[in-house]
């Protein structure tokens, strides 16, 4: 098989940090606020994944893939705690909009 | 007490200088030889005692008018409130006093000097809720703290001048000044710069007048008698203010004074002289009135110091302590009985206090200079002595004329008072009627009545004599009365018989009703009460020059100090202002500045960092 560039790779994952970024600066809706940071979050995960790939000592790569798959994993707890936090967010103001949570104003 | 007779009875018996150095403050030991350093000889400061004839003199006067006040305070501060504090801050001041006038340098001398005026400031403001007591110790406190700089800075000077040049042994192994350091050994030493010695002799001046109450300085000592009258008597009678006296006294026997400094002191003495007395004779009040003579009888011991005549100054020290202490337990007395100070309000006082009476008389008699009480001895010494340096001393004649007229006043002033107190009827029945106190008050009057007689007499005692002889140096007393000795006794008897007179004609013969607005010369009444105006210039400079530099200094605190404080705090509160406005508390704006800083770090990494490497290499 044709190796791929790797560089071509990152700008997979780059381009898909930045629309995790661009997600969590501009959405007001909570859940989909927690979407963009999951996808941020995967393209960090696909670094690993690639960096993994391209090792040129094979047990190195292993190393690599062991993280993206404890990544995952914090990534699955942390959407539990994001949605548990939109419930309870609802529960308190009946709206999951982040734009009128700001109790936290200086 | 007695310890202090004793001790002056040695002294007279075999007078010379003993001294006992008690303990060492600090010592500094002679550097090794080739480095002079400042001083060559070594140096040490120590607290020691030293008993000559001069303080034996001292010694008597403390300890004896010490014991009689505290003997008649038992009566005379019976009824009074915070005795225990009465008490301990007279015992600390005849402790000091005992200090100052035992001490064997001038450092240790300044100390005690301090602490005495310390109690007297404590002593003056004993009603400290009355405004006007509280007002005059912190008068007396503020105007002799003017002479105590001058004090220190005389000290100083002095130090500086012989210090480090005394030759050995002296200085080093008895710390500055009064042990070794009289005319004979200063003969030894190489002469000093005479401009700091005559700036230093200034300062010295400056220190006694300002415990002595001396012209100008003299303006707290009236104040002063809102205290009590034991307090009058003890301290601003017979011993503190004397102090300063003795201070001249000491300086003159130890270090000598300059011509200049002489002329200085003589002139101060001679002014003050007078111009106390004229004061004296229009006071309304009989503490205030004895107040002026105390000052115008340090004036002439101040005199008789500056002239070389030493020891006649403290003479007449001596004999003025007791009957100056005479006539203010005698005036104590007076308004122990009365209760009132006011000269006009009395009268009449004979028929029912006629111990008290006849004490006031000696006292005055003894003040006057009428023989043969005590003052007569001593202060027709002091002016003799003072008139046999007119000759080589022509500049000092203005101020023997006015010693010598201050005799006249001298009677009237004082007589005045006793015309006005015990003479004639009672004018005022609204007081109480006066009876003479019980024996703890008598007899200090009269043990002080009988010293206020013979204490002039002692001077005839070979002990006393040797004293007065020995304790100079340099002048003892005029030793024969010549024929022009005795013209001048005759002249200054027959002013001081003239005063006394007046006063009678004026104010005991009845011819005039004894009211204040009887008195002769309004104008100059006005003048001699508003004391010249010094206390008014004093005032004017408290209010005027002080509050401008105060007004300035407030303006410095308020807007410059305060206005960076405040710039600071302005500008910080600015700041968070500003910076609370980020805090949105909307987690969109939180994510955007995690992004910002991300993108600073990033930036950070990927120019700023490789461009340094590039600009001063990496590692």
């Amino acid at each position: 098989m044709t190796a791929l560039p790797l560089g071509g790779f990152l700008a997979l994952s780059s381009a898909l940090l930045g629309v995790g970024l661009f997600g969590i600066l501009t959405r007001r809706n909570f859940v989909l606020l927690l979407i963009a940071i999951e996808i941020a979050m995967n393209a960090a995960i696909l670094n690993f994944v690639y960096f993994a790939a391209f090792a040129p000592v094979p047990a190195l790569g292993l190393t690599g893939q062991e993280i993206a798959v404890v990544l995952i994993g914090f990534a699955a707890t942390e959407v539990a705690v994001g949605l548990a936090i939109v419930l309870a967010l609802h529960r308190l103001r009946g709206s999951i909009n982040v734009a009128q949570a700001t109790d936290l104003n200086g | 007490m007695a310890v202090g007779v004793l001790i002056a009875l040695g002294e007279s018996l075999s007078p010379g200088t003993y001294t006992d150095v008690r303990f060492t403050w600090l010592h500094l030991p002679a550097p090794p030889p080739g480095h002079p350093g400042a001083f060559p000889n070594g140096f040490s400061l120590v607290m020691g005692t030293l008993v000559d004839p001069l303080s034996a003199l001292m010694l008597v006067v403390v300890t004896v008018v010490g014991f009689l006040v505290m003997l008649y305070s038992i009566e005379y501060m019976r009824k009074e409130r915070g005795l225990p504090r009465y008490y301990a801050e007279l015992s600390l001041f005849l402790a000091a006093m005992n200090g100052l006038v035992l001490a064997d340098n001038l450092l240790e001398f300044f100390l005690f000097w301090e602490l005495v005026g310390l109690c007297s400031y404590f002593l003056i403001g004993f009603h400290y809720e009355r405004p006007a007591a509280a007002s005059a110790a912190k008068e007396a406190f503020l105007v002799t703290r003017v002479g105590d700089v001058m004090f220190l800075l005389g000290i100083f000077l002095y130090f500086a001048v012989y210090g480090a040049k005394g030759p050995g042994l002296g200085w080093a192994a008895s710390g500055f000044l009064f042990v070794q350091g009289n005319h004979a050994f200063l003969a030894g030493v190489p002469a000093g710069n005479p401009t700091l010695l005559t700036v230093a002799g200034i300062m010295i001046l400056g220190g006694a007048a300002g415990k002595s109450a001396q012209f100008p300085l003299d303006v707290w000592l009236p104040d002063a008698m809102e205290g009590p009258t034991t307090v009058s008597a003890l301290i601003h009678a017979a011993t503190m203010v004397a102090a300063g006296v003795y201070l001249l006294a000491v300086t003159s026997v130890f270090l000598g004074f300059t011509a200049f400094d002489s002329l200085l002191i003589v002139a101060l003495g001679g002014i003050t002289t007078f111009f106390a007395a004229t004061m004296a004779v229009v006071q309304p009040d009989i503490k205030r009135v004895i107040a002026y003579s105390t000052i115008s009888q340090l004036g002439y011991m101040v005199l008789a110091v500056g002239a070389g005549f030493t020891m006649v100054g403290l003479y007449h020290l001596f004999t003025h302590a007791f009957f100056k202490a005479l006539l203010f337990l005698a005036a104590g007395a007076v308004i122990h009985a009365v209760g009132t100070q006011d000269l006009f309000r009395m009268g009449g006082l004979r028929k029912r206090m006629p111990l008290t009476a006849a004490a006031f008389a000696i006292g005055g008699l003894a003040l006057a200079g009428i023989p043969p009480f005590a003052g007569f001895w001593s202060k027709d010494d002091l002016l003799a002595g003072v008139y046999s340096t007119l000759g080589s001393h022509p500049a000092y004649w203005p101020f023997f004329l006015l010693a010598f007229a201050t005799v006249f006043l001298t009677g009237y002033y004082i007589f005045r008072a006793w015309f006005l107190a015990f003479s004639g009827e009672p004018r005022d029945p609204s007081l109480h009627a006066g009876h003479e106190g019980p024996w703890e008050m008598t007899v200090p009057l009269v043990i002080l009545s009988a010293l206020a007689v013979v204490a002039g007499l002692f001077v005839y005692l070979p002990g006393f004599q040797a004293l007065l002889l020995h304790g100079g140096g340099v002048a003892g007393i005029p030793p024969v009365y010549g024929t022009t000795q005795l013209l001048l006794s005759a002249v200054g008897v027959s002013l001081a018989g003239g005063g006394i007179l007046v006063a009678w004609a004026l104010w005991g013969s009845g011819r005039i009703v004894p009211t204040p607005s009887a008195a002769p010369a309004a104008g100059m009444r006005r003048v001699l009460l508003a004391r010249y105006g010094i206390k008014s210039a004093y005032d004017w400079l408290g209010a005027t020059g002080v509050y401008t530099v105060a007004r300035a200094a407030d303006f410095f605190d308020r807007f410059v100090i305060d206005g960076a404080v405040h710039g600071f705090e302005r500008a910080f509160g600015d700041l968070s202002e500003r910076m609370r406005r980020i805090q949105t508390g909307l987690v969109s704006d939180y994510a955007s500045y995690v992004v910002g800083g991300l993108l600073v770090v990033a930036a950070l990494l990927l120019v700023v960092a490789p461009y340094l490497v590039g600009r001063f290499g990496g590692g």
